[in-house]
């Protein structure tokens, strides 16, 4: 099991940033990756748990075409969004939070594990969320020079 | 999974316990006996070997076979594989936030037009 946590602050509010992740007018403009595009035919949004999220990412240097197939978990504007890539061996799962900071800021939380939500208990899922930036934190610090703290 | 996906989901799950965590913690600053690792912490030097049997079988440590004490070290290798694991998936939210970014900006001019 591989566990990821980023979180970002953004100058909208949570609604507008649930759109921009689950509307395909919206995705194509910035879902990527980098040197990567995302057509707007190659989305699909079925916005419901059990229900579709596709999309085709299209090379900017040759053209080959990629297609990622995940299906909604989770569906709960504005606050929650998962979705799941169930294809893959290992069965990433992406978790979407987005805490309203009241201000007209949104801050969002992007959370991946290579095994399915399901296999991890609520207990080990918080307790993963909370320990993972210390821990990246601690890596940092370890492949740096300064010992840790 | 690959070989190298199998390597990096034990090392993920050696790392789930935060007691396993202040271990490796502790023999980054250099190695050490069970003993010693087991002051700290309050456990049973019974408990400590439980975690550090884990954290051998995760790659993570490895432990002396001459000296009688078997001291403790720590194997930077994969802990280097965990984080470019997470570097790699941070890099690509990063850049796919930096864009959005720049969509909501022009959602903004777009409204003020």
């Amino acid at each position: 099991m591989s566990e990821m946590t980023y979180r970002r602050v953004h100058q909208a509010p949570p609604e507008l940033l649930f759109d921009c992740m689950t509307q395909p007018e919206h995705l194509t403009r910035f879902w990527g990756p980098t040197g990567t595009s995302a057509p707007l035919d190659g989305i699909t949004v079925d916005l419901r748990p059990g229900g579709a999220f596709e999309t085709v990412m299209v090379s900017d240097a040759d053209g080959s075409r990629y297609t990622m197939r995940a299906v909604y978990v989770e569906v709960r504007r504005p606050s929650r969004l998962v979705w799941t890539e169930p294809d893959k061996t290992t069965g990433m799962t992406t978790t979407i939070t987005f805490n309203d900071l009241g201000d007209g800021r949104t801050e969002v939380v992007t959370h991946q594990t290579d095994m399915p939500a399901a296999y991890l208990s609520p207990q080990a899922q918080a307790g993963f969320a909370t320990s993972l930036d210390r821990f990246t934190s601690y890596i940092a610090s370890l492949s740096g020079d300064h010992p840790p703290a | 999974m690959t070989v190298v996906e199998e390597d990096l989901s034990r090392t993920f799950a050696a790392l789930a316990d935060p007691t396993r965590r202040a271990i490796v913690a502790r023999l980054a600053a250099g190695e050490a006996t069970a003993g010693q690792l087991a002051e700290p912490f309050a456990l049973t030097q019974q408990a400590v070997s439980k975690h550090l049997k884990v954290l051998e079988q995760a790659g993570l440590i490895t432990r002396s076979q001459v000296a009688q004490r078997r001291p403790c070290r720590l194997r930077p290798d994969h802990l280097d594989a965990a984080a470019a694991w997470i570097e790699r998936h941070r890099q690509e939210w990063a850049e796919r936030y930096d864009r959005l970014d720049e969509h909501l900006a022009a959602l903004r001019e777009e409204a003020r037009k």
